[in-house]
């Protein structure tokens, strides 16, 4: 039983690191304003409650990383009651990357699709 | 269970340990910025809960230290062997190694960081060495204490400034956030702990001593780049502009035609070497910078 809920773990992080990117960055493309870490990890939140994606703490690396690639800009606003807070916005070439990943994604998903249906079929 | 903000960054911290410094100050501000709007988010809708209590919820969602610690250190490790990857050294002769350089990006990022830090380093250190006269001479009056503060954080965001330019030029690891200072002391404590702070006086003591660094430095080089690049156009300057080659004591010193080749060449070889010594000294500056602009562990 172990085995198996390690193993579903295993799965669940593997696909994470690819997919984290792809998921923020279609969070900021849709986004109107600019946003900081909390909202979007709030946002994604709110999108399914009974899984969650990822850590929320392991979604600020992945927007430094995206940030580090040019894929996204941010600005630091200061805030008076609390820390500051880093709003992350998409960039040119962000949105580009992300209609590219989006087509990757879609034919990855369609293949897997594709023989999983066929294994049920079997 | 994490009685408190505070505890759950010190742990954090310990988690990072070893890690490049300006990693865990972002992963230490981005973890108090989440933590810190979560926890406003949960007392405006339930005053009355503890933060030991809202915290437990919050922290189940954002990760434990350890879990949260591994994501920065997985993505670091990720975006440092895209950056710098491992690739088997090609054999090629010395000669060709050395005149390489003309060709190597990083080269001429420290030639661009050396213009650039020129004038940085100059308005930065007049700012520092400014605001401490100002900031010291109004310690007699009233407004002397927040001022001095002010000044100090200003001091603060300039590193992250200067931090940015090094990484960006020189490829050097630097933070891409401010320092993590605990946000639940007052006023007076804060003040205090940027005046007695370590880390301030280093970023002083770095801006104040940039402005000769960087004017002895540039201007060397920039001498030696533009001999090199005279001695290279010497064969057009010579008989088109009639310039000599080099003036000693007012004596004007020319060469013969059949030694323009060999001028020319020679300046190239200057040349190369003036982006070999540019390349080191942007290795230097940088390393100078994460010493003294990055607070340790």
């Amino acid at each position: 039983m172990n085995f198996i809920s390690d193993a579903n773990k295993k799965f669940q992080k593997e696909l994470n690191s690819g997919t984290a990117s792809l998921v923020l960055l279609s969070v900021l493309d849709r986004a109107k304003e600019p946003m900081y870490g909390y909202q979007i990890a709030k946002l994604i939140e709110a999108q399914d409650e009974s899984v969650q994606m990822m850590k929320q703490g392991a979604l600020y690396p992945v927007l430094r990383s995206l940030e580090n690639s040019g894929l996204l800009e941010s600005y630091v606003d200061p805030s008076i009651t609390g820390p500051p807070r880093r709003y992350y916005k998409i960039t040119k070439s962000g949105q580009e990357t992300l209609d590219a990943w989006a087509k990757i994604w879609n034919q990855t998903k369609a293949f897997v699709d594709t023989l999983l249906e066929e294994n049920e079929d079997v | 269970m994490f009685k408190d903000v505070h505890e759950y960054l010190s742990q954090l911290k310990k988690e990072l340990k070893g890690s490049d410094p300006a990693l865990t100050q972002d992963a230490l501000a981005d973890a108090e910025e989440h933590l810190r709007t979560a926890l406003d988010n949960v007392k405006k809708e339930a005053p009355h809960i503890s933060e030991t209590e809202a915290l437990g919820d919050i922290l189940d969602k954002y990760g434990e230290p350890n879990e949260v610690a591994s994501a920065y250190k997985e993505i670091e490790y990720q975006i440092s062997s895209f950056l710098y990857p491992t690739q088997p050294p090609k054999k090629r002769s010395r000669l060709a190694k050395f005149f390489n350089i003309n060709g190597d990006s990083q080269a001429w990022a420290a030639f661009l960081y050396m213009l650039f830090s020129l004038v940085t380093s100059i308005l930065f250190g007049l700012w520092a060495l400014f605001g401490m006269s100002l900031s010291l001479i109004s310690l007699i009056l009233i407004i002397g204490l927040p001022l001095t503060g002010l000044f100090l954080l200003s001091l603060r965001g300039i590193a992250l400034i200067e931090g940015r330019i090094v990484e960006a030029l020189l490829g050097i690891r630097m933070p891409r956030k401010p320092i993590f200072v605990q946000k639940d002391l007052n006023l007076t404590k804060k003040l205090k702990a940027l005046i007695t702070g370590f880390q301030t006086w280093k970023i002083f003591f770095y801006l104040i001593t940039r402005i000769p660094l960087s004017i002895v430095l540039s201007f060397g080089l920039l001498t030696l780049f533009s001999f090199s690049l005279k001695f290279m156009a010497y064969p057009v300057l010579a008989p088109v502009f009639k310039r000599s080659l080099i003036t000693l004591g007012g004596q004007s010193y020319q060469t013969s035609i059949w030694l323009y080749p060999v001028v020319s060449l020679g300046g190239f070889v200057v040349f190369t070497l003036s982006l070999h010594l540019t390349k080191l000294v942007g290795k230097l500056s940088g390393r100078y910078a994460k010493a003294m602009l990055v607070r340790k562990g």
